[in-house]
């Protein structure tokens, strides 16, 4: 494979990654938001197998493959359940609207690219080309989880973020150390199980998911 | 064959090939959903009894009511000129500018809306402005998405668009094109009234825009705007095909690549139609305060496609 | 065991090992406490130990690629995480304390608890950037299950907010972490040791400078949330109120200090790269808003909990500007850190056996402290004025180390403003902690000390925070010493 392909495929890779991120922020719905998230995940799995072919690391491949199955199959379906016990919930409006979050989010593509202009004229791998694209995610996964108002919402912000970071390393070093990769996913995934219990427990404490509701700590 | 003679041989083209297309979709979509339709050809019949019809105006109307439909036509035939429909380069060379080609199919949307609220009536008045709200949130990124094209081929003219994809191929599946196109796609949902954003074969007045307009238009009035509505369709859909996938498009102009090319741009406009008719078996018609959400969202992929293509370079 | 490998295992494998023997061991036996403590002894001996290793003028390292190493920095930070969670052992959930919970509760939170301190111990001895940042987010996940312990809508939300903001931060962090680990991969080419710290220290001069501060944005950004650092703090009074006692003194005292740790790691790794210049600034910036916005806030709080939450934020942010002033400053700044930890963990103590008594968690509610317990009452004024920064206790002295440090950095406007913010806090301190011990005492709280035994912890603690005032071992501040130079300008 040559070098310009690969840029592309990274650039194309990284835009589908995006857009389940911006996904997020066009529909509404539990349902929607959970599929935009195992979209993403699925791309990611995809472009991070595919630099792994490029550079040869088998590494990478075994990375994509934990991917797949934590993040395309094993989380989507923990929330599909999450869904099915909240979902049935009043449609709530976010705090800001679909075509403002959508226009905030291009913004933030665009502020993307420009802090990491130093980083892409540094950089000399061909992969380079998606990493402003995996910082645009960081920064709409940010303002999903500060404009949305039901918790689960906010978790698959998080989890996007994390995605984000994935997206970052495999683009702009093709990987970190096994060791630190592997523990980030059990950190990832811990996180999940114990957000989850949370949200269980906010469910049961105020009967709604709802995060305008979790205001009684004031001051 | 001169040069000057392509120009009325592509809008001749166009004209004969705009309301089959309309046909072939609908007949697409009766199929889809079960039922015998009625033949693909059927807009032409149409258009012939229409012309013989009588033509009734309210005595509200002004001059603008006569005029507006030679406009919108008048319009869109030009703007067939300046597309690369069969061949490339164009026939009319440096004036197949994008943006000449945007503001002239606006130019007819304007005259189109202002006709509707010309007769007083309320069902025109109010289509009038639900197609002004689409059109002006539209408008943008068909100008963003074809920008991100132009970057890459160096200029705003849609044929060295179209050419540069010729020479190098691989450009065709570039993100940047292919968010461009994703883009452009939506728009031509919009702009050309289809679902999600307007049902066109609705019959209850207020989920009506285009038709809402034409509400008052009887005779070859009415006429001259349907055939104008599906030539608007033809030109986005050849834009889709031509500047995206512009194989089959002939470069030379002998008899033979031009039949080549009618025979391509024919296939082009049937996939596209397909697809349009499986997007609107599939879908629903969008409330209107969620159109803006919808052209948002295509906003911002014309945006990546400009950021996309800025990067690659 | 080799001798390598003796020190570190001594100090990690115990948390671990409570932690299991918690989950097997039926909570309410005194027996399970008194391992449960043995064992948290058995750390901070061993943290004891690494710091006459280091002292003696070694680094020890221990596993592949060097995972884990102990420099005098670690070497302090294990000692504090040993000596709090040794309390916590001691003064937490168990049986036969006035607390009541039940068995359920109490075993887990002695096996998170466990966990907590091992995920803390690793972070601060590990040498590897990576495996830090997995050791402290692993922190974020483990306090979080047992911050509800009680579930109420209160502990709940504060649960809440505590892991998304804290999550979220340490995600940030992350990306700071790749972006450093970025910028070597493309100058020095994939290493399997490359995240050490060690390395990429060595390699400093050779990293390019705008990656790098955008690396640290991100680090500060993430780590300052951990550290409580203003305006990624809204998540600490509630946490630290709401979570039970021992845990908020374990938070309070030692995790913020764990993420400055790591701040503290970076900045040199930055400033060797960059220069001084600018990681000093956003750090004094950065702490001058905490300082600002925990006084402001100290003023009217209404909970004693949520009081000692704000001020462990002014004394987080204080750090924090001592680190940015210098050598002396850096000095300053740990010794404030020793401080602060054996302050804010007695305080928190305390404040447990006073909501016990009374309770409420308002402030206006606790009248008449001195009165109906004394020893508690005493300390818990001890405590305060510790913390409000009076002689002869220790604060006062880092404090002025502090204050001193920045004049002769030529930051004399910065201090002036210092001072003004610590006056606001000193005062508003000093009114609550009156209206605590002073007044009648609410009729239907029962007068008397309760257990005597549990006091005497504390008492030592308060103690320590006396001795550490009047004449600083000569150990503390050779280690302070050896730590300036690590920590560098």
């Amino acid at each position: 494979m040559s070098p310009e392909i690969v840029s592309q495929l990274s650039v194309g890779g990284s835009t589908l990654v995006l857009l389940g991120g911006l996904m997020m922020l066009w529909r509404r719905g539990v349902a929607a938001h959970i599929g935009a998230f195992t979209f993403q995940s699925v791309a990611l799995a995809a472009t991070m197998a595919m630099v792994g072919w490029f550079a040869g690391d088998w590494q990478l491949w075994a990375v994509a493959v934990l991917l797949l199955l934590v993040k395309g199959i094993g989380i989507p379906l923990l929330l599909k359940r999450m869904g099915r016990r909240f979902g049935s919930e009043r449609e709530l409006e976010p705090y800001v609207n679909t075509a403002t979050s959508l226009l905030i989010g291009g913004l933030l593509v665009l502020l993307a690219y420009i802090v990491t202009a130093p980083l892409v004229s540094v950089s000399r791998l061909p992969t380079r080309t998606g990493m402003p694209l995996a910082i645009g995610l960081v920064f709409v996964s940010l303002f999903i989880i500060i404009s949305r108002k039901k918790a689960l919402t906010q978790v698959l912000g998080f989890l996007m973020l994390e995605n984000g970071i994935a997206l970052l390393a495999v683009l702009g070093t093709h990987g970190i150390p096994i060791i630190v990769e592997i523990g980030v996913f059990l950190d990832v995934a811990l996180g999940f199980i114990v957000m989850q219990v949370f949200v269980y427990q906010i469910h049961e404490t105020f009967e709604s998911i709802d995060v305008e509701q979790l205001n009684r700590l004031r001051e | 064959m001169s040069p000057w003679l392509l120009g009325p041989v592509q809008a001749a083209v166009a004209l004969m090939l705009a309301p089959g297309l309309v046909g072939a979709i609908r007949w697409m979509k009766a199929r889809l959903q079960s039922r015998q339709g009625s033949p693909p050809w059927q807009p032409y019949l149409e258009l012939r009894k229409l012309f013989a019809k009588e033509v009734v105006v309210s005595s509200n109307a002004s001059w603008l009511f006569r005029a507006a439909p030679f406009i919108v036509f008048g319009s869109t035939v030009t703007v067939t000129l300046l597309v690369p429909l069969l061949t490339v380069p164009l026939p009319l060379g440096g004036a197949g500018d994008l943006l000449v080609v945007v503001y002239l199919l606006l130019l007819g949307t304007f005259f189109l809306a202002l006709a509707g609220l010309d007769p007083g009536s309320p069902f025109g008045g109010m289509g009038a402005s639900r197609e002004m709200t689409v059109a002006a949130l539209a408008e943008p990124t068909v100008a963003l998405a074809i920008f991100a094209l132009a970057w890459g081929a160096g200029s705003t003219n849609l044929g060295q668009i179209a050419s540069r994809t010729l020479i190098t191929p691989s450009e065709a599946l570039a993100p940047g094109h292919v968010l461009a196109f994703a883009a452009i796609f939506l728009v031509t949902l919009a702009e050309t009234g289809r679902l999600p954003v307007d049902n066109p074969s609705t019959h209850l007045e207020l989920t009506m825009i285009h038709e809402a307009m034409v509400l008052e238009y009887s005779g070859r009035y009415l006429a001259l705007i349907e055939w104008a509505a599906a030539l608007k369709l033809l030109v986005f859909f050849s834009l889709l095909g031509n500047l995206f996938a512009p194989w089959g498009v002939a470069s030379a102009i002998t008899p033979g690549a031009l039949l080549w090319a009618v025979l391509a741009l024919a296939l082009k406009l049937l996939a596209l139609g397909g697809v349009i008719a499986l997007v609107e078996t599939h879908i629903a018609k969008l409330r209107l305060f969620r159109v803006p959400e919808l052209l948002s969202a295509s906003f911002i992929l014309a945006l990546l496609a400009v950021t996309a293509s800025f990067l690659v370079r | 065991m080799t001798a390598t490998s003796a020190p570190f295992l001594t100090l990690l494998l115990p948390p671990l090992v409570a932690a299991l023997l918690a989950l097997v061991l039926p909570p309410r036996r005194l027996l399970s406490g008194a391992v449960h403590a043995a064992l948290a002894l058995l750390s901070l001996g061993a943290a004891l130990g690494l710091v006459h290793l280091v002292l003696d003028g070694g680094t020890p390292t221990w596993g592949p690629t060097d995972l884990f190493r102990v420099d005098a920095l670690s070497a302090l930070l294990a000692v504090c995480v040993a000596f709090v969670t040794t309390l916590s052992a001691l003064l937490g959930p168990g049986p036969g304390r006035e607390q009541h919970y039940t068995p359920a509760q109490i075993r887990r939170f002695r096996v998170f608890a466990s966990l907590f301190a091992f995920t803390m111990l690793v972070a601060v001895t590990a040498n590897n950037v990576g495996v830090m940042w997995i050791a402290i987010e692993a922190t974020t996940i483990v306090s979080a299950v047992i911050v509800p312990l009680t579930v109420s809508k209160a502990s709940v939300e504060a649960s809440w907010k505590y892991i998304l903001i804290g999550s979220v931060g340490i995600a940030l962090a992350f990306v700071g972490t790749v972006l450093g680990y970025f910028d070597f991969v493309t100058l020095v080419g994939q290493r399997e040791s490359a995240l050490n710290w060690t390395v990429l220290l060595a390699n400093a001069r050779v990293l390019h400078p705008p990656v790098i501060e955008l690396a640290f944005v991100f680090i500060l950004i993430g780590y300052g949330t951990k550290a409580g650092l203003a305006p990624m703090h809204t998540w600490l009074p509630d946490a630290h109120s709401e979570a039970p006692s021992a845990l908020s003194a374990m938070m309070s005292g030692v995790l913020l200090a764990v993420a400055l740790y790591a701040i503290i790691r970076w900045k040199a790794v930055v400033a060797s790269v960059v220069g001084p210049v600018f990681p000093n600034r956003l750090l004094v910036g950065l702490g001058l808003l905490s300082l600002a916005i925990a006084a402001l806030s100290l003023v009217i709080q209404r909970q004693y909990k949520r009081l000692l939450a704000y001020s462990s934020i002014e004394h987080t942010g204080l750090m924090c500007m001592g680190l940015a002033l210098g050598p002396l400053g850096v000095f300053a700044s740990m010794l404030h850190l020793v401080n602060h930890t054996v302050a804010k963990s007695m305080m928190f103590f305390l404040s447990g056996r006073i909501l016990d008594r009374y309770g409420t968690p308002e402030i206006g509610s606790v009248c008449g402290l001195l009165r109906v317990m004394p020893w508690t009452g005493g300390l818990f004024a001890a405590g305060m004025l510790a913390l409000l920064g009076l002689p002869p206790f220790g604060m006062f002295l880092s404090e002025f180390t502090l204050l001193r440090a920045g004049f002769a950095d030529g930051q004399g406007g910065l201090m002036a403003v210092v001072l003004v913010f610590l006056a606001v806090a000193f005062v508003s301190l000093l009114g609550h902690l009156n209206r605590m011990l002073y007044g009648a005492a609410p009729a239907e709280v029962r007068l008397g000390e309760g257990s005597r035994w549990a006091v005497l912890p504390l008492a030592g603690c308060a103690a320590a925070l006396v001795v550490l005032g009047v004449a600083v071992p000569a150990p503390m501040t050779a280690l302070l010493h050896r730590i300036v130079e690590i920590a560098g300008r």
